[in-house]
């Protein structure tokens, strides 16, 4: 895990970088933007991930459900909380709370299939005919 | 030996009647310090605490519970955060 800076001078803006080192992602290298307003910690970081990716808690736009980037954010909570819950979603794809609905419903019905369609979609491959961004080390 | 006190000075310390090493858990500042938009620490800046139990800068805790987002709840304990009367 990794994060960077664009703008050395924006400490409010940064790029982070997941490496899942175990689960059904591990060995791919995953991109989020962080953008941090003037109102933190009462709002929540925006995050989006740069790459499109198949997950079931990420859509095809990088929108990511973390229930605690949206309706459980509190202003005790920090950045610590948020990238460990996002380490989480690449360890535990949640299915019963799905932005990618597809993606869901492969996880649901099939562990097996799901897990060969995110190999292959990490790989730069389609799945259900869509195409996704090689992500792999 | 005889003295004799010609000139003295008064010096004291406060502190807030609490464990003197906490943060306020929305900013992170000793509770004996200002929240982010104060300048002076006390009476200017007090703290308030809910029947949870649990403290914040008071400032802090306005600005939390007056979001739409907040419903009223403690940031703590997610339980409805109502004013602790003095005992």
């Amino acid at each position: 895990m990794k994060m960077s800076f664009p703008n050395p001078d924006d400490i409010l803006n940064f790029t982070l970088t997941i490496e899942p080192d175990e689960g059904m992602y591990k060995g791919g290298v995953f991109n989020f933007s962080f953008a941090v307003n003037q109102n933190f910690p009462h709002d929540p970081p925006k995050v989006k991930c740069t790459q499109k990716i198949y997950h079931p808690n990420i859509d095809l736009e990088g929108n990511v459900c973390l229930n605690i980037l949206r309706e459980d954010w509190k202003p005790v909570l920090n950045l610590n909380a948020v990238i460990v819950g996002m380490q989480f979603l690449f360890l535990e794809p949640n299915a019963s709370d799905p932005l990618n609905k597809d993606a869901a419903e492969d996880l649901r019905a099939t562990r097996d299939t799901f897990k060969k369609n995110v190999r292959n979609s990490m790989a730069g491959g389609s799945v259900r005919g869509i195409s996704f961004e090689r992500v792999l080390r | 030996m005889k003295v004799t006190i010609k000139e003295w000075n008064a010096v004291a310390t406060w502190h807030w009647d609490i464990p003197e090493d906490e943060v306020c858990g929305i900013c992170r500042v000793q509770f004996d310090g200002t929240c982010p938009t104060c300048k002076f620490p006390g009476d200017d800046c007090a703290l308030v605490q809910g029947r949870c139990n649990h403290a914040f800068h008071m400032h802090c805790l306005m600005t939390w519970i007056d979001l739409e987002t907040s419903k009223g709840l403690c940031p703590m304990c997610r339980q409805k955060f109502e004013w602790k009367d003095k005992e």
